[in-house]
């Protein structure tokens, strides 16, 4: 086994690594049809680093949208990271601020559901967390980088590559699945989800229905207690 | 690099960081409630679920019933139910995905 955090980290961001690169590809091919160059690519992959927000953002700026626009959608596609960040501040109680402001940088959907699905392992070292985090940002910018240079000459991002980070969530998925309890709050988010994915604009059915089914995995928990 | 561009990288890097860094930052030096511990502790299924769901009804930009889709993930939920491996998952679930594209 490895003894360094850092490497456990790095070896834990290797399903990651396989979802991001064809994902990245994509983008840089995508951004690049639209006239971005490979250095702003590359600052975007490393300063904003959130896969939706940057393809609408190309495809807002290809439409000739307005700045302020394309910044604002962003902030509303990001909010879910405030539970996540929330959810992830339990583990790190003695970290200081500017490690915490590296970790959260580096924060996605993929890296947190990797690092709670290894729950002992992260709390307090954030070693971990940042070999985890900085191995799939590599993996992000180095994809995002190499589509701008592949042209649209190969459609590459085929063979089973569609379905890489779908299964990567689903196992996350399952692997969260811990009692009875969390089983009813999955199958409870999974009905609101649907909903709220209708009935809501943009990204707000994941923060709705998240607290809503935390909510009731609260309210099971303590009936539980108090019977 | 151009102005313009440069802006807009920049305002987004602002607004995205701000919801990643300021609970972790905040609420890592506070005590929270027992209720709230205990709300963040389902967070991670509630979350990993509502992402999961509407994927399983949609091919990336429409929603709809798509069989090589849905057929996939049934497949990868039995074997992560069973294997509990990040890696077999990814791995099998590209390869199902991509043999049922010659049968759909």
């Amino acid at each position: 086994m490895n003894r360094s955090p850092f490497k456990e980290g790095v070896k834990a961001a290797l399903p990651i690594v396989l979802g991001y690169l064809p994902v990245g590809l994509t983008f840089g091919m995508l951004a690049r049809q639209v006239g971005l160059t490979s250095s702003e690519v590359a600052l975007m992959s490393l300063f904003v680093y959130a896969g939706a927000s940057q393809f609408l953002a190309i495809e807002m700026i290809s439409r000739g949208m307005a700045g302020l626009s394309i910044i604002l959608a962003t902030f509303f596609i990001n909010l879910r990271h405030l539970l996540m960040s929330s959810n992830l501040s339990l583990y790190f109680k003695n970290t200081r601020f500017l490690i915490l402001g590296l970790l959260s940088a580096q924060l996605t959907d993929e890296s947190y559901a990797v690092a709670i699905s290894k729950l002992p392992e992260i709390e307090n070292r954030p070693p971990y967390l940042f070999g985890l985090q900085v191995t799939s940002q590599l993996a992000w910018i180095g994809g995002s980088v190499a589509g701008t240079f592949v042209s649209s000459l190969a459609k590459g991002t085929e063979w089973g590559f569609p379905f890489a980070l779908p299964a990567l969530f689903i196992c996350l998925l399952v692997l969260q699945i811990k009692s009875l309890r969390h089983l009813w709050v999955m199958v409870m988010a999974g009905i609101f989800s649907l909903f709220f994915k209708w009935a809501l604009p943009g990204n707000w059915y994941i923060l709705v229905t998240a607290l809503l089914a935390s909510g009731i995995g609260i309210l099971i928990e303590t009936a539980r207690r108090g019977q | 690099m151009r102005g313009s561009i440069l802006g807009i990288i920049l305002g987004m890097a602002l607004v995205t960081f701000l919801p990643r860094f300021l609970p972790m930052a905040l609420l890592s030096k506070w005590v929270l409630p027992e209720k709230v511990e205990m709300g963040l502790s389902y967070i991670p299924v509630a979350i990993l679920a509502t992402i999961v769901f509407p994927a399983l009804f949609s091919d990336g930009a429409r929603i709809g019933i798509y069989p090589q889709y849905l057929l996939t993930a049934f497949a990868i939920f039995i074997f992560a139910w069973k294997i509990k491996s990040l890696w077999g998952s990814v791995v099998l679930g590209m390869l199902i995905y991509w043999l049922l594209g010659f049968v759909i």
